[in-house]
């Protein structure tokens, strides 16, 4: 059995479960279109793997493990397909079957280079997908906020967390968007304020707002 | 079109967009290499093809996507129907920024013709496709450069000709988000009021557009932005924001090649001064160059106007007082003659001097790596570093530094920052007189220990204040422009424009002062006022009782106290300025001048800015303080 095809199932039950409920087996059968038999034997191995947790008759859901695994994966299918249509100009139907099938090759790395490249509109307008894709902010290496970073990191914004609308709002406003890229120039001091490269302007963030810009980090 | 055009001119901070308006207009507007020069609008108009083009200058904008009372401003005056056009202000070197606040005028259904400053810098860089950008936008996109002239005529040209279009174009947003934007079509029913890039921003949840749409309307909006939350785990703000950088991305791909590049001198610097290690000792060399400056440079230009005015002038004024053969006309040219000589001996060197170094300083980019190191500082005194740019305002005068606190959101934050302006940042009037009469009678160390005095005081008003006032947090982000070499011709007209009212207003009230005081002095009517303060001036300060009438007439401008104690000093039968007071009675005046009463046209500034019962709270407050201040330096200085 390849990696592939393990795979698919825990981006298919990520697609039915949405992270929180339990899908039947027999649901999820029929979503792939595979015999339940197969299914619940599939299952069993991923079990053991500590990727999902199932119990017969009652369903399956993903463990955490499992859950940054399937998301990690439709993120890159959604990086794939947004490249093919956007770059390649190819329809949505065969960019989702193709991006299927990248998926499972792609490494995190050309993957967040690819990513990099296309811009901004990674996760959204995925309209082949079961449901609403929110894969980029929930990416299993963008823990990082720009008041994390060291001076000469770089790294896509994946994306803001305020309660405030408009702090929320200021940072928007000055650039800060998901999709953009930043690069720290420098730093006063421990404590910041971060002198941060965004676009082509140089923009100076204490440590409140910093703290709120989460970013995908690649180092130089 | 009939014969006269409105246009409205927006665009980002720091575009040189104040710099394009008076390259079209030929009226001089303040422009500074940092964002935020223009508070308020301005206006002015250009003839051309037999069109009058009124043009307004609105305040930089990043965006239209804040609530902030700044961009609000802008909001309204778009909105305004008188305007015929939106001419945008695009920067060439950040395309991608510039074209974000483009999407959202264009998609708000603005007859928009874009143009496309600092093109003379971009090109050094980057190949521009402006012709493409323009089919991509849908409206006609002008390369213009404010700095060498290049494409104004054009720039004009088009606008007369009717040359602005409604675009169609839009941003290609996330499909949950066009769905967004045509259910809200349907609540709210067909009609202009409400078309495409409106009900974006009501999305947006954009107060100047929400505040009067039907209240099912805006549950609907609430209950939108709840679910798309739910589905894209972001605020639809955030996604909307992030389709428009998406889009500008691309188009700028498309419309710009970059050239080869090296990392100019100019950046370089830049990451030298904000650097902690070199950074710091920028800064403290920056405040001793300046400070050298005021006191050389202004003693020196003072020596020589007054040699000037001995050769020009000479005593004219007086020889013409005593022709007419009367006391109290005698007296009163010989009043005016000593304004004369003071005004000029005190404008001139300091007050411009001090302007000439603040025009530099704005006009090389330099006062927001300043804000960036000093945040951390300021932070203790309940401020962030965005203060400082007030403050370093408030050293030319305080009214527009009250003018200035206006970008500062939290209301709490621009009363500590007003309070610390009024009372311990001496504008250029109060260090003329500091370095005037304390640095001439006393000596250069006792004005170098009056602005010590300041800062500490300056320094406990924030600490006490940022104590007793209900915490609120604010933050600093400030973009940082490239350096630049500044012009001289900018630098001159800022100083001119800052300084011309000191001739306009001043002049003519210190001599309308002085012979209403050299009138009054003659018939000894002050008593009135001189005697019973005494207890303050004598008593306390240990001066001359008649300085009080310094001290009062110093409240109508700071400037005139000096003019005024002068004549006093005459009045009193004093040759020299030297003569009439002790050098320690110079210290005290001198640090009592620095911190009293702001002056009639502060109050008038802070009183629209922050209220009535504040003003009279911070006024108060200055006159007990300088009291205070004032008792203790002559009771240190006669005990020494």
């Amino acid at each position: 059995m390849t990696t592939g095809n393990r795979e698919d199932y825990l981006i298919n039950i990520l697609r039915l479960t949405e992270g929180e409920g339990v899908v039947k087996t027999t649901e999820l059968s029929s979503y792939m279109n595979i015999s339940p038999a197969s299914v619940s034997e599939m299952l069993k191995v991923l079990s053991k793997e500590g990727l999902v947790e199932y119990e017969k008759y009652k369903g399956v859901s993903l463990t955490e493990n499992g859950l940054r695994q399937a998301k990690n994966l439709r993120r890159k299918h959604h990086i794939v397909e947004r490249f093919l249509v956007d770059v390649l100009d190819m329809d949505h139907n065969s960019a989702h079957n193709e991006a299927c099938a990248f998926e499972h090759s792609m490494s995190n790395d050309s993957a967040n280079k690819m990513c990099r490249m296309i811009g901004a509109k990674v996760d959204s307008d995925c309209e082949t997908c079961s449901d609403p894709c929110n894969g980029m902010t929930d990416s299993a290496d963008s823990t990082f906020t720009i008041s994390d970073m060291k001076v000469g990191d770089f790294g896509v914004i994946s994306h803001l967390i305020c309660e405030e609308p408009d702090r929320m709002r200021k940072l928007i406003s000055m650039g800060f968007v998901p999709g953009r890229e930043v690069t720290i120039d420098s730093k006063v001091s421990s404590k910041g304020p971060w002198i941060v490269r965004i676009g082509n302007s140089i923009i100076a963030l204490d440590k409140g707002l910093s703290s709120l810009v989460f970013v995908d980090v690649g180092r130089k | 079109m009939d014969g006269t055009c409105q246009v409205a001119l927006i665009g980002q901070p720091n575009v040189g967009k104040s710099n394009l308006f008076a390259r079209i207009t030929g009226v001089g507007v303040i422009s500074s290499n940092y964002a935020g020069t223009t508070v308020e609008f301005k206006e002015a108009s250009v003839i051309k093809n037999g069109i009058t083009v009124h043009i307004h200058d609105l305040p930089g904008t990043y965006s239209l996507s804040t609530n902030s009372p700044d961009e609000r401003v802008v909001v309204d005056m778009l909105s305004d129907d008188s305007n015929d056009i939106v001419v945008i202000v695009a920067d060439a070197t950040d395309l991608e920024g510039s074209l974000v606040l483009c999407f959202e005028v264009i998609e708000l259904g603005f007859p928009v013709i874009v143009a496309l400053n600092k093109i003379d810098a971009a090109r050094k860089n980057f190949d521009i496709d402006a012709e493409k950008l323009s089919d991509m936008l849908g409206v006609t996109v002008i390369p213009v450069s404010a700095k060498t002239g290049e494409g104004i005529d054009v720039l004009v040209d088009t606008i007369t000709r009717g040359g602005a279009k409604v675009s169609d174009m839009r941003v290609k947003y996330d499909s949950h988000i066009i769905d967004c934007v045509e259910k809200l079509g349907i609540m709210l029913g067909p009609g202009k009021r409400y078309d495409w890039g409106k009900r974006i921003k009501l999305l947006e949840g954009l107060n100047a557009f929400t505040d009067d749409i039907p209240d099912d309307a805006r549950i609907g909006i609430e209950e939108m932005n709840e679910e798309f939350f739910r589905h894209h785990g972001e605020p639809i703000n955030v996604h909307i924001a992030r389709d428009r950088y998406g889009e500008a991305h691309v188009l700028t791909q498309n419309a710009m090649k970059p050239t080869e590049r090296k990392m100019s001198r100019g950046e370089r610097l830049s990451d030298m001064t904000v650097a902690p290690l070199t950074g710091i000792p920028i800064l403290l060399g920056v405040i001793v160059l300046i400070f050298s400056c005021i006191i050389f440079l202004g003693s020196y230009l003072a020596e020589l106007v007054e040699y000037a005015y001995d050769v020009v002038i000479g005593t004219a004024i007086v020889d013409f007082g005593i022709s007419l053969g009367n006391e109290v006309l005698e007296a009163v040219f010989r009043g005016i003659d000593q304004s004369f000589r003071a005004i000029l001996g005190l404008i001139i060197p300091y007050i411009m001097v001090f302007y000439i170094i603040l025009g530099f300083l704005e006009d090389s980019g330099y006062l927001p790596r300043a804000v960036v190191l000093l945040d951390r500082s300021l932070n203790k005194l309940g401020l962030h570093g965005g203060g400082f740019i007030p403050m370093m305002v408030g050293l030319g005068c305080n009214v527009p530094a009250i003018m200035a606190t206006r970008t500062i959101k939290s209301k709490r934050e621009r009363m500590i920052l007003i309070t610390m302006i009024v009372m311990a940042v001496p504008c250029s009037a109060q260090i003329a007189i500091i370095f005037g009469t304390t640095g001439a009678f006393a000596g250069l160390f006792y004005s170098l220990l009056i602005f010590f005095v300041l800062m500490l005081l300056g320094i406990s008003i924030g600490l006490l204040l940022n104590k007793i006032m209900k915490y609120e947090p604010s933050n600093l982000a400030i973009e940082l422009p490239d350096f630049a070499i500044p012009k001289l011709s900018n630098v001159l007209y800022k100083m001119w424009t800052r300084t011309k009212d000191f001739f306009m207003i001043a002049v003519p009230l210190l001599i309308i002062g002085s012979i209403v005081i050299e009138v009054l002095l003659q018939y000894n009517a002050l008593n009135v006022i001189v005697e019973p303060l005494s207890f303050i001036t004598v008593g306390m300060l240990g001066l001359p009782a008649i300085v009080i009438i310094a001290f009062l007439v110093g409240i109508l401008r700071k400037e005139m106290a000096y003019g005024m104690l002068v004549i006093l000093a005459a009045s009193e039968g004093f040759a020299s300025l030297a003569d009439f007071m002790t050098p320690e009675q110079f210290v005290v005046f001198g640090v009592v001048m620095a911190i009293y009463m702001p002056c009639a046209a502060t109050i008038v500034a802070m009183w629209k800015e922050v209220g009535a019962k504040e003003t009279v709270a911070i006024s108060l407050a200055s006159i007990f303080i300088a009291v205070l201040v004032g008792t203790a330096f002559k009771l240190v200085l006669t005990a020494v």
